[in-house]
């Protein structure tokens, strides 16, 4: 392994080296103060995003993962939504007390399986990916330990995620099986049923991950049972790592299989795609929840998602396919992170965690926020706004890259169903808006002030949403460059 | 002077901005600051007026910028002026002060927000007439969505937020074919979303052509209102603030004849032209149902919201007659339509800030005790009737001309029932006015109204005088919009000599029938020539 290898891995290495770091700080802690804690771990984010961004574009040895414009894009966009996550964090442990070192560890735990999975190339380096990634996720979901919900949504997620990765490994087995590899570069070598299995089951693997319709069962339970900044951690961070490692699998499952296959492929793709924003916006529809109604609403996002994914599988809107996938997980992570935060600033603390409080994120939470929150209110509704499409926003111009490289694709269909959807999404995402700006206020309690850090997360997103609205050239330039070298 | 049109076209947002640091105690900075920078707005557009070059010769886009925007996705960044579009954004800046003026009392809560919202708005319908690329045009249309969804479902009165998701969700809605259209275009026209470039080098197949049309022309009909699509806007126009209201008639509702005229027509000439027949019958249809609507309403702000869908259904009508005369008359009702059934909507809100109800029966009589407002109203109500002299009448008889010259089938039909709704359409006001105003006043609470205030005088005078402007003197603005009108024309006879290339037996299409072409060249003068329909309607003149 040379100086350049591992400059590759460096992202990976800061990250895993930080969590380490963190476990050890939290056994040697013997003042109680933590504020450092949550400073180390937004710092190993930011210096592990700019590692990737400089990081050398490499082939590992074995050829199991490749450092690229593509894979920095992805470690950019995780490590990112790990430090809003870290701050966000900071602020609601602190406010109920359970800060840990432990919880950072797992984040970053978690990131660097994130990375190395937006680097991979391997079908078995990308289960162990997957595993370092969730199993840290499964963790964070049950963090505050005691509470039903929290220990529901982990263990469902648990359950289901194992299911999901044992079939990615059956799959990755099949394949290995037909082919006598696990390479991406080696699946076509072989062919025929055993290879189709196995393909098929991956791919099902992968889908229960980014929570595309049918496998997206578990994602309301899970996202709404989980601590809020783990939910909004793992919207950004799991879908993105997961979302990089599909295209590149299914890029190369479509340069590698004979054109029947790959066709095949590409509609099972654009089926699960369709079914996912029908699904996920009907779906998001009448929830009142809107920890729910968000979750439903990333089911629906997978399914843009999954229209930029096949679209990069034909050939003359590859690069334009590979890039608006790629500007829109940098926008859906901004933009759905700073929706979360707001849902965790206005979270009640109830006494003890044993006592859980009704409703916590009924629509009636954001009642009148703009009269007692104005600066809330108007974040949320940026965020609200960028999820619907509605230019000036980040949301506006990622949707507008994923149905041009629909349109390029000649998948008017995708395109068609992606925008008609997208008027449900309207829907349920100006519900919150009318909440917060022209329902009555509630009276009595007032919300409270969000911690620092909290607030901080939440102007930065807001900032990002509106500057990837109005000047992506920046970010659009870059996915465009991680396109041609992947 | 292309640094001006982005001047005019950023300061109300740069306003905005900065109004964003005031205190949100300064109720009264807000007013004075959106005044201020409306008016200053509306000053620098002057200048683009009077450097406007109207001759035929001229350059067809004017004060032009372009420049890349998001070059990754083939989005520039390009805007300039027709004649059209420069008359359009003429309303809007001589609207936005009188609107922020109308809305000093009327806007108790919020003030901040509200004028934040007002100024916001104001960038993006400049920027949706100024807009030269696709995307960046598709941009500033939806982008107006949001500060005006909040205008009605903020301030708005009881049904608001019925009102306002309706408006929202009907408009995006139709709104996002057109832009999987947009798309479509950029993929057939060699690569690239530049409106000028994408007219001269779009191919596409009939079939296709169609399509494109209809998804333009869905977003568009919506937001014109075309009936059957209309159903959005009695509710919005209703529950909407004065201001919103002013807004929405005078400037939104524009934006669906503007795409029309700018958009659906130029880029699918030959879809057009296949179509013109069924969107003129729609406008028709329009005329009457929105009049005898009108006719029934027991709220006065619904009464003249139904007006609205009557008069943009002249527009239409017009426009779709494809002649000289109808288009330029189309044009130029645009703005009648802005000035009168603004003038309207302001009107409305005065009587409704002072009485605090918009049914016509909790009035009356209230002409003694309110003289002025009962006289502009008067005035304002001819000339949204048409009556020789104010604008409207130059309008409806251009259009009404126009569409009986044309060659639409049978056009004497488009025009005779036209005609008819501009009877009906002085039988509604002429009864609106009678009823509010005169008669017995027999409500006690109506005798404690004061009459007009300096600073409402302010804000009814502009329309006045606009009203009479554009009726006694309307060839400036004639002129203005002429070489727009020869270009389209222009452009839809190419495309009957393409039809005419794949289809030989096919009758003409474009322009007038020959004897009248002498007759009705100089489009301006409504005076001479023999007017084969009844001219709008002497009901108006007591």
């Amino acid at each position: 392994m040379s100086t350049l290898d591992l400059q590759a891995l460096l992202p990976v290495i800061l990250l895993g080296a930080g969590a380490l770091t963190l476990m050890l700080s939290e056994v040697y802690l013997t003042s109680g103060r933590r504020a450092y804690q949550s400073g180390l771990a937004f710092l190993v984010a930011v210096a592990a995003g700019l590692a990737a961004a400089v990081a050398p574009e490499r082939t590992l040895p074995g050829g199991q993962a490749v450092s690229d414009g593509f894979s920095s894009f992805v470690i950019c966009v995780v490590c990112a939504g790990l430090a809003l996550s870290v701050l966000l964090g900071r602020g609601w442990l602190e406010r109920r007390g359970i800060e840990r070192g432990e919880y950072y560890a797992l984040a970053l735990f978690g990131t660097s399986g994130m990375a190395l999975l937006g680097m991979a190339t391997d079908l078995l380096l990308a289960f162990i990916a997957i595993e370092v990634m969730s199993l840290a996720v499964y963790a964070l979901a049950a963090y505050p330990r005691r509470g039903q919900r929290p220990s529901e949504a982990a263990f469902k997620y648990f359950i289901i995620g194992s299911f999901a990765s044992a079939l990615f490994l059956y799959g990755s087995a099949l394949v290995y099986g037909a082919t006598g590899t696990t390479l991406f570069s080696g699946i076509g070598r072989g062919g025929g049923a055993l290879l189709a299995t196995g393909l098929a089951l991956v791919l099902a693997g992968l889908a229960f991950k980014v929570a595309a319709v049918p496998f997206h069962a578990w994602t309301p339970d899970v996202y709404e049972g989980a601590p809020t900044p783990v939910t909004a951690f793992m919207a950004a961070g799991v879908k993105a790592a997961a979302f990089a490692l599909l295209a590149r699998g299914f890029l190369a499952m479509v340069a590698g299989t004979s054109v029947g296959t790959g066709a095949q492929l590409g509609g099972v793709l654009g089926l699960l795609a369709v079914l996912s924003m029908v699904v996920g916006n009907l779906f998001a529809l009448p929830q009142r929840n809107v920890k729910r109604m968000l979750a439903y609403s990333s089911i629906a996002h997978a399914g843009y998602l999954l229209v930029g994914v096949l679209a990069a599988g034909s050939q003359p809107s590859r690069q334009s396919g590979i890039s608006a996938v790629l500007f829109y997980l940098a926008a859906y992570a901004v933009t759905v992170i700073g929706a979360f935060a707001v849902v965790t600033a206005l979270e009640r603390v109830t006494p003890s965690p044993d006592v859980e409080a009704a409703n916590p994120w009924d629509l009636s939470r954001f009642a009148g926020l703009a009269k007692s929150r104005p600066g809330l209110a108007f974040a949320m509704a940026i965020f609200m706004f960028s999820l619907a499409g509605v230019p000036p926003t980040a949301g506006f111009v990622a949707k507008f890259a994923v149905f041009q490289a629909a349109v390029s694709a000649r998948a008017y269909g995708l395109a068609v169903v992606g925008v008609l959807t997208s008027v449900l999404g309207a829907y349920y995402y100006l519900r919150v808006v009318v909440a917060m700006y022209m329902g009555p206020a509630r009276d009595g309690e007032e919300a409270e002030h969000a911690p620092v850090p909290m607030a901080v997360a939440i102007a930065l997103a807001a900032l990002a949403v509106v500057a990837l609205g109005v000047g992506p050239e920046s970010i659009a330039t870059l996915a465009r460059a991680a396109a041609t070298r992947l | 002077m292309a640094i001006l049109l982005n001047v005019v076209l950023f300061l109300p947002l740069f306003g905005a901005l900065a109004a964003a640091l005031l205190p949100r105690g300064e109720a009264a900075q807000h007013k004075s600051w959106a005044l201020l920078v409306s008016l200053v707005t509306f000053f620098l557009s002057l200048g683009l007026w009077f450097n406007f070059d109207g001759a035929r010769s001229g350059p067809e886009f004017q004060f032009e910028t372009h420049v890349p925007w998001i070059s990754a996705l083939g989005i520039g960044y390009h805007v300039g002026l027709d004649g059209v579009a420069l008359l359009l954004v003429m309303l809007t800046t001589a609207l936005t002060p009188i609107v922020v003026l109308a809305a000093w009392k009327d806007v108790q809560e919020r003030v901040k927000e509200f004028f934040i919202a007002i100024l916001f708005l104001e960038t993006a319908m400049i920027g949706t007439f100024a807009a030269l690329d696709l995307v960046l045009f598709y941009v500033f249309y939806e982008a107006i969505l949001v500060p005006m969804y909040l205008l009605i479902g903020i301030w708005g009165s009881e049904n608001r937020i019925y009102a306002t998701v309706k408006f929202f969700v009907y408009t995006f809605a139709a709104s996002v074919l057109m832009l999987v259209a947009i798309l479509y275009v950029y993929f057939h026209d060699g690569g690239t979303f530049d409106y000028v470039a994408a007219r001269q080098s779009l191919s596409v197949t009939r079939d296709a052509a169609v399509w494109l049309f209809a998804a333009f022309a869905l977003a568009f009909a919506v937001k014109v209102p075309m009936f059957p699509l209309h159903t959005w806007l009695p509710d919005a126009h209703t529950e909407a603030p004065t201001a919103g209201s002013v807004i929405l008639a005078g400037v939104l509702l524009k934006m669906g004849t503007f795409g029309f005229l700018r958009y659906a027509l130029p880029l699918f000439p030959e879809a057009a032209l296949q179509f013109r027949g069924l969107v003129a019958a729609l406008a028709v249809v329009g005329i009457i149902y929105g009049a005898l609507m009108s006719m029934v309403q027991t709220d006065m702000k619904r009464l003249v919201a139904y007006s609205s869908v009557s008069h943009l259904g002249f527009v239409m009508l017009g426009m779709m007659a494809i002649t000289a005369e109808g288009v330029t008359g189309s044009v130029y009702q645009m703005l009648n339509h802005g000035v009168s059934t603004g003038g309207l909507f302001l009107l409305v809100g005065l009587l409704k800030e002072r009485r605090h109800t918009r049914l016509i029966a909790d009035y009356g009589g209230i002409a003694k005790q309110v003289p002025w407002i009962a006289t502009i109203f008067v005035i304002v109500t001819l000339s949204s009737i048409g009556l020789p002299g104010t604008n409207g009448f130059v309008g409806e008889f251009l259009i009404l001309s126009g569409t009986w010259l044309s060659r639409l089938k049978s056009p004497a039909w488009y025009a005779a029932l036209g005609a008819v709704g501009v009877i009906l359409g002085a039988v509604y006001m002429l009864t609106l006015v009678q009823r509010v105003f005169f008669g017995k006043l027999d409500n006690p609470e109506n005798r404690k109204i004061p009459d007009l205030s300096l600073r409402e005088a302010f804000v009814m005078v502009p329309i006045l005088v606009l009203i009479v402007v554009m009726g006694l003197l309307p060839q400036p603005f004639l002129e203005t919009a002429r070489p727009s009108v020869d270009r389209l024309l222009g452009r839809m006879q190419a495309a009957e000599l393409r039809l005419r290339q794949a289809e030989p037996g096919l009758r003409p299409l474009v322009g007038t029938e020959p004897p009248a072409v002498a007759m009705a060249r100089p489009p301006a003068e409504p005076a001479p020539g023999p007017a084969p329909e009844p001219a709008p309607s002497p009901h108006g003149s007591n």
